[in-house]
């Protein structure tokens, strides 16, 4: 019971806090902050990660989202000069359409789910639930039979190897161009 | 108290109300922001929620496999490859234009310094 409390609590702690922080990410007037905004809302998903029992994705979150993405984020803002690219506020008609766009969405969506019954598992008949999911996930990315994310995983890797060449051979050119034009 | 903060547990609907507010968050940033890495920013926001949502279904709908997760995995490991290209085409596109802002992009041809 004490569990279910804290899980609570932490639960719209973490909830206020994350939306409040995507809000300044698509709010905040400079760019760089919003990327900092940003690292606390990727922060705060790990720690939902970890209230839902994904404590090997709360891991792969931080190191890849955190320690990565927002890296490359902040390379893409100073490497763009978009600090000195000031957000003017977007203008009336442009902020209502996408207002309009995003509450219509969260109504369509959150009007979905809450007619779906929603089959859950705590039923009393359910299975129970893995007692170690990071030995889990090891054994099905590996896994070559028929439930086994082996191919999928092949291939990931494959599209991270032709990013790594695609983005290194398109910025090249590009500052290539930027020598020559000097 | 705690007797009735642990009846208040969130439940599946709390969770996906929280991931689809993410999500409209991030629909209102893309649809917003003048700078293509605000863009950028706002697409990952709503790729984050969208991972959050395999997660919850795992643990509310199947807590006995580990499917979601794995597909969460996928979802973080695409945007990171997202991430990379759209970075690279960024720097491409402020060589050739000296700005990136989404705005001022309406040509297709290398017109640079007629804007």
């Amino acid at each position: 019971m004490i569990s279910q409390a804290t899980e609570t609590l932490l639960f719209y702690l973490f909830a206020t806090v994350s939306v409040g922080l995507a809000l300044a990410t698509v709010l905040s007037q400079r760019i760089l902050r919003a990327a900092v905004y940003l690292m606390g809302v990727l922060v705060t998903s790990a720690a939902f990660y970890i209230l839902l029992g994904a404590e090997f994705l709360a891991g792969v979150q931080i190191l890849v989202y955190v320690g990565g993405i927002v890296i490359l984020l902040v390379y893409a803002v100073m490497l763009t000069r978009s600090s000195e690219l000031l957000e003017d506020h977007p203008s009336f008609v442009r902020k209502g359409v996408a207002f309009v766009a995003a509450s219509a969405f969260f109504a369509l969506a959150t009007g979905v789910f809450s007619a779906t019954r929603i089959g859950t598992a705590g039923d009393g008949h359910a299975p129970a639930a893995v007692a170690d999911t990071t030995l889990e996930i090891g054994r099905r990315l590996l896994d070559q039979g028929a439930t086994g994310y082996v191919i999928p995983f092949e291939i990931i890797s494959l599209l991270l190897l032709s990013v790594l060449i695609g983005g290194s051979v398109i910025a090249r050119r590009s500052l290539a161009k930027a020598e020559e034009t000097k | 108290m705690i007797e009735q903060l642990a009846t208040l547990a969130p439940g599946p609907f709390h969770w996906l109300s929280l991931t689809v507010l993410l999500f409209a968050i991030g629909i209102y940033g893309i649809l917003t922001r003048r700078n293509a890495v605000g863009i950028l920013m706002a697409v990952e926001l709503a790729l984050n929620s969208g991972a959050m949502n395999f997660v919850v279904f795992n643990k509310y709908v199947a807590p006995s496999a580990v499917d979601g997760q794995i597909m969460a995995i996928f979802v973080i490991a695409i945007a990171a490859a997202e991430v990379v290209v759209g970075m690279a085409i960024f720097v491409t596109l402020f060589g050739h234009r000296r700005t990136v802002d989404v705005t001022r992009m309406d040509q297709i041809t290398d017109a640079a310094g007629t804007n």
